[in-house]
């Protein structure tokens, strides 16, 4: 243990104040075990100085502490994203994936797909609990390029893994729909404009041509199904058109969307990244404007990544999207399959090779890729240990998204993501609505079903 | 209502300004064993959804 470390446990622990623009509340944080508690302004002075709720947390920050190590450094994987295919149909800008193999490259033969899956349900088998299966995205470039491989692997390791599918929509006819939903494939789809002119701006094909109505096509003959969403990417053509966005999701009954930044890994996304503060106007407009829609109708549009960024605040170890956490979950909690064999941390990194941890097949397959230097420079991207983050009060509700993109774009692993002020405005809105008692009308019913209830301070 | 109205001007000036009382503080943490798997490309919330 350091010096510092040693005086810190001398000392116990300290809290942090958070201005989160609320007219009553101002928040506190232990950011090193992701604790806050909620104050009144006038009685900020005293809890920061030591009282109830500094005895209170006391008592547990041991526990906390444990729970965030375990949540940061001790997963094993758990889910697998699969690029059947190099190729895609459409040439969007912001594409992380190189347009070479995009419009030229190979699809994964079907029996390497099947051999894949087999040496993937064998490797999931030795690190989950009994009875745990094991999610396997299909993920682009677009899946359904390579549809009856893709089909075929569905069919065959149905008993082993829980499938998903993320696709652009447009090759999703009927009979694919009716594949996919008879068994229960999650599905994902993109759209960037409440009408075509907008989505045109980011999303089209190789020719140039529109594909906005066939995505909206696709969402209309999904309504009513268990498992779907949609993403937007947010990018300096769309931002003014967010709140139509959400109507038009709500409209339709998607049960989740998510209105993500553009991520920056290759230069052409730059292109349209908008400034951080024009994001967080738009974002949270849209994000009123489903509360708006769920007081008038009883139905939530869920926007995902918003939700995220509440459940890390509420229930750490709840999250489902684990890029807001540091390391981030790539080569941790998920890793992904490219169309030529190679295992990478994410998806997002499939264009840069340097990522590449080696081939599935060869021998060593996913266990030497997590041991692999090129996995490790991922897993080991620690917030604690670089500024600014390592003095952020809400560095483990953030995580510094992405890491791709802190590399690629602002020039090392030791480097912020794209929207470091986005992310703060997200976590003092989220906060405000915590403060406000609004919170659960963010999130999905039932969301803490599985939770238990391990701090809650009431001090009047 | 005139007259409440002016009951309660006579009753405020009577007595005098206190401080509002201070909000309740806030500080809830729930725990489960961590499951999540999702990221920007692609997101299934509800965990029910996926079994």
């Amino acid at each position: 243990m350091t010096a510092a470390a040693l005086s810190r446990a001398d000392i116990g622990p300290a809290f942090i104040p958070v201005d989160i623009g609320h007219d009553v509340y101002a928040a506190v944080t232990d950011p090193s075990t992701a604790f806050w508690a909620l104050v009144d302004k006038t009685r900020i002075q005293e809890e920061l100085a030591g009282g109830s709720l500094l005895d209170a947390y006391r008592k547990k920050v041991g526990d906390f502490a444990r729970e965030l190590h375990a949540l940061r450094f001790e997963l094993k994987p758990s889910g697998v994203y699969l690029n059947p295919t190099e190729r895609c149909n459409l040439n969007c800008t912001y594409c992380y994936l190189p347009g070479e193999q995009r419009s030229n490259g190979s699809h994964m033969p079907h029996e390497t797909l099947n051999a894949s899956l087999g040496k993937l349900r064998d490797y999931f088998r030795s690190v989950m609990p009994e009875g745990r299966k094991p999610r396997a995205i299909f993920h682009g470039a677009e899946p359904l390029m390579n549809k009856e491989a893709v089909f075929s692997a569905i069919d065959a390791f149905g008993d082993d893994f829980v499938f998903g599918l993320q696709t652009n929509g447009t090759l999703l006819d009927d009979a694919a729909l009716e594949f996919l939903t008879s068994r229960n494939v999650s599905i994902g789809l993109s759209l960037d404009g409440p009408f075509a002119g907008v989505t045109d701006a980011t999303r089209k094909t190789w020719g140039g041509k529109s594909v906005h109505d066939k995505v909206l096509a696709a969402m209309e003959k999904l309504k009513g199904y268990g498992s779907w969403s949609v993403i937007t990417t947010c990018t300096t053509e769309n931002l003014p058109y967010l709140t139509q966005m959400v109507e038009l999701f709500h409209a339709h009954e998607v049960p989740t969307c998510m209105l993500n930044t553009v991520r920056c890994t290759l230069p052409g996304a730059r292109g349209v990244k908008p400034a951080d503060g024009d994001m967080a106007k738009a974002f949270f407009a849209a994000m009123d404007r489903t509360h708006e829609l769920y007081r008038e109708t009883g139905r939530k549009l869920m926007v995902a990544n918003f939700a995220n960024i509440l459940i890390g605040i509420l229930a750490p170890t709840a999250r489902r999207l684990m890029c807001d956490i540091s390391p981030c979950g790539g080569g941790r909690a998920f890793f992904a399959l490219a169309a030529d064999g190679g295992l990478y941390p994410c998806s997002e990194f499939i264009g840069l090779p340097r990522f590449n941890g080696g081939n599935l097949l060869a021998e060593g397959g996913v266990e030497a890729a997590l041991a692999s230097a090129a996995f490790q420079t991922v897993t080991t991207r620690d917030v604690d240990t670089f500024s600014p983050c390592g003095d952020c009060a809400i560095r483990h509700f953030c995580g510094s998204p992405c890491p791709a993109e802190a590399h690629e774009m602002n020039g090392g692993m030791e480097k912020t993501g794209a929207f470091c002020e986005f992310y703060k405005e997200q976590v003092n809105y989220a906060m405000r609505l915590i403060a406000d008692g609004k919170a659960n009308d963010y999130l999905w019913d039932g969301w803490d079903e599985d939770t238990e209830t391990i701090f809650n301070h009431v001090l009047n | 209502m005139q007259q409440a109205k002016h009951k309660q001007h006579q009753q405020t000036a009577a007595t005098a300004p206190t401080a509002p009382a201070p909000m309740p503080t806030i500080a809830v943490r729930k725990s489960c064993n961590p499951d999540g798997i999702g990221l920007s490309h692609y997101v299934l919330m509800d965990k029910k959804a996926a079994k």
